[in-house]
């Protein structure tokens, strides 16, 4: 194993009665990366983390943190991470500066140290207000910032955080976040979250987990081109109201557009967008590399038709997330919602089930993805 | 060893950072204090003989009677259910134990830390016999024999009822049943002893007064030190802590 790898998780496993919530995940953090650690409830994101930091052992596999293994070597390896569970529980009877000075102890900082250390913990995770109240007078936020402190305040290699940033407020997101990426630098740090926009503020990778597999691993560049798809989104008009037509002829039937956007070539899927009656919008799939847009405008304008709105999307990250772990959410609906309930959701879901399809075809990368659709349409069928 | 006298230390401020500890201590002494003189003695064969002004003699054993039972029905339950119960239920634990400590250094710190409530506690019941019998107040020729005896007996009593408690504390994750299953089992512990003697059971009797803390306490009220109660004492403390310690490690297999 090389010397910057700083955490390493090799067929980790971990099942509770018989539910499996890890099954042999396999990844690697190097030192000084910012790592977004993604996926939905209950996919195994505090689990893994509850594993790297020796909560909980696994039932396969082995892990190994700055060069420790979680399992023979646990205190060298809780003595090398600082580590925010999720909601950050404190001890609330205590004040900030105690809490902050009762985790020093336990990690055997003199008080020279721990003064150092401290001021600038709470310089970086702003607690100077607060460093004498008690912490269950403390807001959400404030604890949160109160468990990042307790977590730098040795000054480990690692951090691993989990949903650190759930309970703040936007700007204190945006702050965390800047931070976050200062301390990166010369940290390697581990982030769960369910906020994508966080992910893209301030991690290079991610790692997407989804029952307890990792669907998608990569920078987030490549995890976005990984379902290769690009949406162009078109507006036709359908009715003029009371004003005047300004297409040729009359406005087109929807059937109609939808027909022939399907036939130029690179598109792949027509689906509509929610409009209002005097227009219709709709979504074009293609492959990347061809842009759509000069031959939908060529079409439209052949056709005599009125445009009011042609632009390309490119696939978000959310986009991605979705389409990888989508097969999560519809087996939750069908356990909690019977029949009626699904039946209302099928429309919606169409879709996400036609666009995995279609990442089978086009991208062996995706396969567990496709395997997780594959899943889904048997559940529904 | 040093985790553990931090974590001790940060458990004992807690525990006086909140009223439980006052109310605990205070309630215990009023109590302490009513049964003493106002409620007669069961001094002689379980009979009452009347309260202390009653009895005329210089006397702590009614103390010393009281204060077990006392403890078992409500200071140590009070005293232990936080201990590991509630740091489960709120995620304290999880934070404590993912920081550089070992399993059994928070085991033994949180112990310590009841213990040290319970000994300020039987410490602060020193009051009455000073009071009483030093200054101001000399109301006779005290025998202090049997009362550092009856201290002695009452101290093993709490290391070793403290022991259970936090036992059952690393049970579960509600400090209400930690508090209602220690204080219902150390009450039993007491009672089974006593109608095991008062009743003609053959073995099952022997063995329940083997077993019961009120047995083995007994002799420490007469002043008299006895080294296989200390012994038996100690052996419940250690083996209620190695139970504590696995159920706390069992976290990990789950």
């Amino acid at each position: 194993m090389a010397n910057d790898v700083m955490i390493y998780a090799s067929d980790l496993s971990k099942t509770f009665g018989s539910f499996r919530a890890l099954d042999k995940i396999n990844f690697e953090v190097k030192r000084g990366e910012i790592v977004g650690f993604l996926g939905p409830n209950g996919a195994g994101k505090s689990t893994t983390m509850r594993i790297l930091t020796c909560f909980i052992s696994p039932t396969g596999g082995s892990a190994r943190v700055n060069g420790h293994d979680v399992f023979d070597e646990s205190l060298k390896v809780r003595e090398s991470l600082g580590y925010l569970p999720q909601r950050a529980p404190l001890y609330l009877e205590m004040s900030v500066l105690e809490y902050l000075r009762f985790a020093a102890d336990l990690r055997h900082l003199d008080d020279a140290t721990f003064r150092k250390r401290a001021k600038s913990v709470v310089e970086v995770c702003g607690l100077a207000q607060v460093l004498g109240k008690e912490i269950r007078h403390l807001s959400h936020g404030y604890r949160q910032r109160v468990g990042l402190g307790q977590a730098l305040i040795h000054d480990p290699p690692i951090l691993i955080l989990d949903e650190p940033t759930s309970d703040l407020d936007p700007n204190e997101k945006a702050e965390f976040l800047d931070y976050l990426k200062q301390i990166g630098k010369e940290r390697t740090v581990l982030l769960s979250t369910h906020n994508l926009a966080e992910v893209e503020a301030s991690c290079a990778r991610a790692i997407i987990v989804s029952r307890g597999r990792i669907v998608a691993d990569g920078p987030l560049d490549e995890i976005r081109a990984k379902s290769g798809r690009v949406r162009y989104v078109v507006s036709i008009q359908e009715s003029a109201g009371t004003g005047a037509y300004r297409g040729r002829g009359t406005p087109p039937k929807k059937v109609e557009v939808e027909e022939a956007l399907g036939k130029l070539d690179g598109v792949k899927k027509v689906g509509e967008l929610p409009t209002d009656e005097r227009a219709h919008m709709y979504e074009l799939v293609s492959e990347q590399e061809v842009d759509l847009r000069p031959e939908a405008f060529k079409l439209i304008v052949d056709k005599g038709w009125v445009m009011l709105e042609l632009h390309r999307d490119s696939q978000t990250l959310e986009d991605v997330f979705r389409s990888l772990t989508i097969g999560d959410e519809r087996r939750n609906r069908q356990l909690t919602a019977s029949g009626q309930a699904q039946g209302a959701d099928d429309d919606e879901d169409d879709d996400a089930a036609e666009d995995e399809d279609e990442d089978e075809a086009e991208s062996p990368k995706s396969a567990d993805a496709s395997a997780d659709a594959k899943v889904a349409k048997d559940e529904r069928s | 060893m040093r985790n553990i006298f931090i974590i001790a230390r940060r458990d004992l401020r807690a525990q006086f950072n909140s009223p439980v500890a006052y109310v605990v201590i205070g309630g215990t002494m009023l109590l302490l204090g009513l049964l003493f003189f106002l409620v007669p003695h069961m001094a002689v064969a379980g009979v009452a003989v009347g309260g202390f002004w009653e009895i005329d003699r210089a006397t702590m054993d009614e103390m010393f009677t009281c204060l077990p039972p006392l403890m078992s029905l409500f200071v140590i339950p009070a005293v232990t259910m936080r201990s590991l119960a509630a740091e489960k239920g709120s995620g304290t634990l999880e934070l404590l134990i993912t920081m550089p400590v070992r399993d059994s250094e928070v085991i033994l710190g949180k112990y310590v830390a009841s213990c040290a409530v319970v000994l300020i506690l039987l410490a602060s019941t020193l009051l009455y016999p000073f009071a009483m019998f030093k200054w101001p107040w000399h109301l006779g020729a005290l025998d202090w024999g049997p009362v550092w005896a009856g201290y002695i007996g009452c101290v093993f009593f709490s290391f070793a009822a403290v022991g259970v408690g936090m036992m059952l504390s690393s049970l579960t994750e509600s400090d209400v049943i930690a508090f209602f299953m220690t204080s219902a089992s150390l009450v039993g512990l007491y009672v089974v002893g006593l109608l095991a003697a008062s009743v003609n059971w053959g073995v099952l009797g022997d063995a329940l007064q083997f077993v019961s803390f009120s047995t083995r306490y007994q002799s420490f009220t007469r002043g008299l030190i006895d080294t296989r109660a200390l012994v038996y004492f100690l052996s419940v403390t250690i083996v209620c802590l190695l139970v504590s310690f696995r159920s706390l490690e069992s976290r990990k297999w789950s």
